[in-house]
């Protein structure tokens, strides 16, 4: 019985790996061996064309940081995500407090909250810049008739263009918070609030020691995700402001592309690249483990 | 009760506050596309224009060739859908159903690999792409967008394969089927759902991709419509209205299949910490 078993153990084995292999070694010929080239990379001086010529071991880190406009731009990454997600994160609840109440047309509601998130984000951000349009925007122009005589030429200048941009990934992220926090709240029973609501809790004070506590873990691990989306977003900068003006709306995605294939400064490019993916392989393993955990329970 | 009445008047009129403010730029859009071009650039902006005109639907196929960015969105999605189910089916059916050593350290890398920035490989990737030949071509855009949607397809199928009873499948292995035949006739079927959501998100993943177009594409023929419109703006005095209303076109698509997969979606990215 035993040596059946073993046999037969083995025999799933082997069609395990011959299943699994095909989707490993396309991964690994095209993100885990990038991802080490990217390594080597920032270890070698490169010419123009990106190429390895000889072996500078640290220096490259040393000199990159050590460049004031490295931690600039790896600050403005940090804030740009703390910012977003908290953003993401109190829109999203008060959406999903909105769609939690029990009215007629919450369903057609839900389904236009929706739409920023589906929508392809790269037409988005395009439809933005033209809705940012300083002189014949609707934006600026609907903000005046409301009584702001005199609102920002949005993408003109640092400052509202770091705000615009923001608003713009913000936008995006809002719905995936909205509907995993919509479904939380859900999943709680409705018999807490009930016997809640017989010892004359009010809304707020329900939300506060039934609901939050109630989506606590979830909210943990939507808040992660968004921060990684955050952190990683590419397209809504580079279409709207390119990282300007003045380099005030660079992230650290965008600096590394910019420093590669714009300005070709390819090891500044890949010291960027192993920082960033030190920070993100940081960050995705706790959240691994996270997903690990609720999947387990 | 009363007081509840209340509280759905001002959820509804917050609801509609809100929904203006997010569905903002759409409403641009709208009024946008549906004007002719001497009415995009006129001081002060309207909301609805003086002639509503619906002839830029027609139009802005032969000024922009939008047929053929459409064409290349499409293959390039497909294609990336097509080698991704290929990829991903076989290895989610081995992840969740079958016993072996090293299986708990690969789920674990898919998922980490999941998170990172196809921005941190561009670089690589694009010499690989170069030194095999395949810069300016539909399947460099294929390999891209297969590698970057593998780790959560797998994800996302094993979901649905794991949830299926082992007395099914042990079933069908006493009736003398091998492994393989019962993963294609009796576990795939299924799991059918979970494979076609899977399916659908790669394909709108692929759609939506900006990046390694932006870097891989030079010709316009190849030109993906994220790119094109892209690229249309800025060059000259931007024709708005056409813009939009490519927009618009390119956006229906993706918009009709994310609804199919919402709810799936969300419970994917969180692990089953949210059930719908």
């Amino acid at each position: 019985m035993m040596a059946v078993r073993a046999s037969l153990w083995s025999a799933e084995a082997r069609l395990a790996y011959v299943l699994v292999l095909p989707a490993l070694a396309v991964l690994g010929a095209l993100m885990l061996y990038p991802i080490a080239y990217v390594f080597q990379m920032a270890l070698f001086r490169t010419d123009k064309l990106g190429r390895l010529q000889e072996f500078a071991g640290l220096a490259n880190f040393a000199e990159h940081l050590s460049d004031r406009d490295f931690w600039r731009i790896a600050f403005r990454s940090i804030y740009w995500t703390v910012f977003g997600v908290a953003a993401k994160t109190l829109l999203g609840m008060l959406i999903a407090v909105l769609l939690n109440v029990d009215y007629p047309g919450r369903k057609v509601a839900r389904m236009l909250f929706i739409i920023p998130w589906a929508s392809a984000v790269p037409i988005s951000a395009l439809i933005w810049q033209w809705v940012y349009h300083a002189e014949f925007g609707l934006l600026n122009h609907t903000l005046r008739a409301s009584g702001w005589p005199d609102p920002p030429i949005w993408l003109g200048y640092p400052v509202p263009a770091f705000i615009a941009t923001l608003w713009v990934d913000v936008w995006i992220g809002i719905p995936f918070m909205a509907l995993v926090f919509l479904a939380g709240m859900q999943s709680i029973p409705s018999e807490q609030y009930e016997s809640a609501q017989i010892d004359g809790a009010a809304a707020p004070q329900r939300f506060w020691y039934i609901t939050l506590p109630g989506i606590r873990h979830i909210v943990l691990i939507a808040t992660m995700l968004s921060s990684l989306w955050t952190f990683n977003d590419f397209n809504t900068i580079y279409i709207l402001t390119h990282g300007g003006p003045a380099g005030s709306t660079d992230i650290l995605i965008t600096a590394i592309y910019k420093s590669g294939f714009e300005w070709l400064k390819f090891s500044r490019a890949a010291v960027m690249a192993v920082v960033t993916f030190l920070i993100l392989a940081g960050v995705s393993i706790v959240y691994a483990r996270a997903y690990f955990r609720t999947e387990r329970n | 009760m009363r007081s509840d009445r209340r509280a759905k008047t001002i959820a509804v009129a917050l609801t509609i506050v809100l929904l203006v403010i997010l569905l903002f730029p759409f409403l641009v859009m709208v009024s946008t596309m549906l004007r002719s071009s001497d009415e995009v650039y006129v001081t002060p902006p309207r909301w609805i224009p003086e002639r509503v005109v619906f002839t830029n639907f027609i139009e802005v196929w032969d000024q922009y060739d939008l047929f053929v960015y459409f064409k290349s969105s499409f293959i390039i999605a497909a294609g990336a859908t097509l080698l991704n189910t290929c990829l991903t089916v076989p290895a989610a059916y081995a992840l969740s159903r079958l016993r072996f050593a090293g299986r708990g350290v690969i789920l674990f890398l898919f998922l980490v690999v999941q998170m990172f920035s196809p921005v941190i490989v561009v670089i690589s990737l694009f010499k690989i792409m170069a030194g095999a030949g395949l810069l300016d071509t539909y399947l460099s855009l294929i390999l891209a967008i297969a590698v970057f949607t593998i780790a959560f397809t797998i994800w996302m199928m094993s979901g649905y394969f794991r949830s299926i009873p082992p007395e099914v499948e042990e079933a069908a292995l006493i009736d003398g089927c091998t492994r393989v035949q019962t993963m294609i006739r009796v576990m795939l079927p299924i799991a059918a759902p979970g494979v076609v959501t899977a399916m659908i998100y790669t394909f709108i993943f692929g759609w939506n991709e900006f990046l390694f177009g932006l870097s891989f594409i030079q010709s316009k023929g190849k030109m993906p419509l994220t790119i094109a419109l892209f690229n249309f703006v800025g060059r000259w005095s931007t024709q708005w209205e056409m813009l939009t209303t490519a927009a618009f076109l390119a956006i229906i698509p993706v918009l009709v299949l994310f609804y199919l997969i919402e709810k799936q979606l969300v419970t994917g990215l969180t692990g089953g910490a949210v059930k719908q």
